[in-house]
């Protein structure tokens, strides 16, 4: 029983520093983030989640492929696949939205989820933290914006 | 309503087996609620969580130690003499019912033909004959069975302040992916709702001691801020804490007083502006939404609490109703949500479909997964 340090799983810790959203945190504040997300684990054309659910958070590919099945007739020209690094939902991290694509597993697809209430905990507790996930969170959105302003085919955010 | 009244009488006959774990972890969780925003205070003025915790807890066993290392001694003399002293205040209590009915007779003169006094003189008699010698033994082994499972309170809140997020991962983590993001949803909520409940009893609990140790300090009945703090305490029990609460301070007010009946008189109104302070001010200020059990179903829970686990049953009957109607009613919203059930069966059939699906190789596991 440690009373000064938490018990720290490396390799998962690690692996959350590699996606995009987490790179700028050190290893004690990506170990704090690990401690709010939720891993799930998605077999190969299982629904993650539908068009017009109410979304509480945003999730990120770990490992796997996801597509995202808009009914929404601006969205329909783009390719809409997720790889590894990638984020969902990110609207959803800032009100309760209806999420406005269907999104389904193209593989085994393993995924973590940050809940909104965690989120606005996490920046509260730490400032720090909240604040590098929030930048990056915003560029992610913000590219996505542009994109589709632009025309290009990206998916904006969901 | 029915499911939930089935359950609770099943809960409780469970929790009578399980009685020296279930009141510590009730006193855990309430002490984890109210101590949880001094943990994260400071955690925001930069300790690491666990160091908060270990600080917050340690400060609390310290408390404790000293407080009971101070009164110990004090309340082992007076254990000597309890018998004697539980004596000497139910007598005092039955002095006071006598002239109280003396009163009434002298105000109504038919109770004096029909006898009342003697009536109620026979059924004192009846009840007090060495009700101490034959009762006050099996209630205080009673109680001193389960006393030591007290000393499980800091352990279970310092796990609880500690690893309460990595618990709540754990429970997560067995919903199936369908019901994933409702269940969190939902368990925020009631997570919120545990918390206000708890801190809010603990204002209106600090509120109801402020106000009846004044209103008895007043009255000259001592010790006021102990039996202020003994009876808001016992008003934790929905109904049966006041009643109880409000006996006692009538005895102690009736033995110390014997001649002046008023002042048990003004502690019972005492009670009374108290409670009904409580339910018009307090109460929608600190708790807020009561859980609105209607006051036939409390009745009827008393007497099934009663016959499936005795006194257990009696006093944890509608904490435990509460708790499993909100339960129930969080995880109907979920499990009854037919897209999520239809969503659910959905990926049921995917992975039976992968397992009967003649693979020759196993199912490739995910990468990097966390032990």
């Amino acid at each position: 029983m440690s009373f000064f340090s938490a018990p720290a799983n490396r390799k998962s810790v690690e692996r959350l520093r590699q996606l995009d959203a987490f790179r700028e945190l050190t290893f004690n504040e990506a170990l704090e983030v690990e401690e709010l997300l939720h891993e799930r684990v998605y077999e190969k054309n299982e629904i993650i989640f539908e068009e017009g659910d109410l979304g509480h958070g945003i999730f990120i590919v770990v490992s796997g492929k996801v597509r995202a099945d808009p009914s929404h007739e601006l969205l329909k020209m783009a390719v809409l696949e997720f790889g590894p690094g990638e984020m969902l939902g990110e609207l959803s991290l800032f009100e309760e939205a209806p999420r406005i694509a269907t999104v389904v597993a193209v593989e085994r697809t393993v995924m973590v989820a940050l809940f909104r209430a965690e989120f606005f905990s996490l920046l509260t507790r730490n400032t720090k933290i909240g604040v590098k996930v929030l930048v990056k969170l915003s560029s992610t959105m913000s590219r996505r914006t542009r994109h589709l302003l632009l025309h290009e085919h990206h998916l904006p955010s969901l | 309503m029915l499911l939930s009244i089935f359950t609770t009488c099943l809960a409780l006959f469970l929790f009578q087996r399980i009685i020296w774990l279930v009141v510590p972890g009730l006193l855990a969780l309430m002490i984890y609620y109210c101590l949880r925003p001094l943990a994260e205070y400071l955690v925001l003025r930069g300790l690491r969580h666990e160091t908060a915790v270990a600080a917050i807890v340690g400060v609390l066993l310290l408390i404790t130690v000293g407080i009971v290392f101070m009164a110990g001694p004090l309340l082992l003399a007076r254990a000597a003499h309890s018998q004697g002293a539980f004596e000497h205040y139910l007598a005092g209590g039955e002095n006071l019912l006598r002239k109280t009915i003396q009163s009434l007779e002298e105000v109504a003169p038919v109770l004096q033909r029909a006898g009342l006094s003697r009536q109620v003189d026979l059924q004192i008699e009846q009840f007090t004959d060495q009700f101490a010698e034959k009762h006050l033994g099996t209630i205080t082994f009673g109680l001193l069975k389960w006393l030591p499972s007290l000393f499980l309170v800091p352990y279970l809140t310092y796990f609880l302040l500690k690893d309460s997020t990595r618990l709540k991962r754990f429970l997560i983590r067995s919903i199936p992916n369908a019901f994933f993001e409702k269940s969190l949803l939902l368990f925020a909520r009631f997570d919120e709702s545990l918390r206000s409940f708890f801190q809010g009893l603990l204002v209106l609990t600090f509120l109801d001691t402020l106000c009846l140790a004044t209103g008895l300090f007043a009255l000259g009945v001592s010790p006021a801020l102990l039996l202020g703090l003994t009876a808001a305490v016992l008003a934790w029990i929905p109904y049966l804490g006041s009643i109880v609460g409000c006996i006692v301070v009538v005895l102690v007010a009736a033995t110390d007083f014997p001649d002046h009946p008023s002042i048990a008189y003004s502690c019972l109104a005492l009670f009374l502006c108290v409670r009904l302070l409580d339910d018009f001010v307090f109460l929608p200020l600190t708790i807020g939404r009561k859980l609105h059990i209607h006051p036939l179903l409390s009745v009827l829970m008393f007497f099934l609490g009663a016959t499936v686990a005795g006194g257990t049953g009696l006093v944890l009957a509608l904490p435990v109703l509460g708790v499993v109607t909100v339960v129930g009613e969080t995880a109907a919203q979920v499990v009854m949500d037919r897209r999520l059930r239809a969503r659910y069966r959905a990926a049921r059939a995917l992975a039976t479909a992968w397992d009967t699906s003649g693979h020759s190789e196993p199912r490739p596991p995910a990468p990097n997964l966390p032990p």
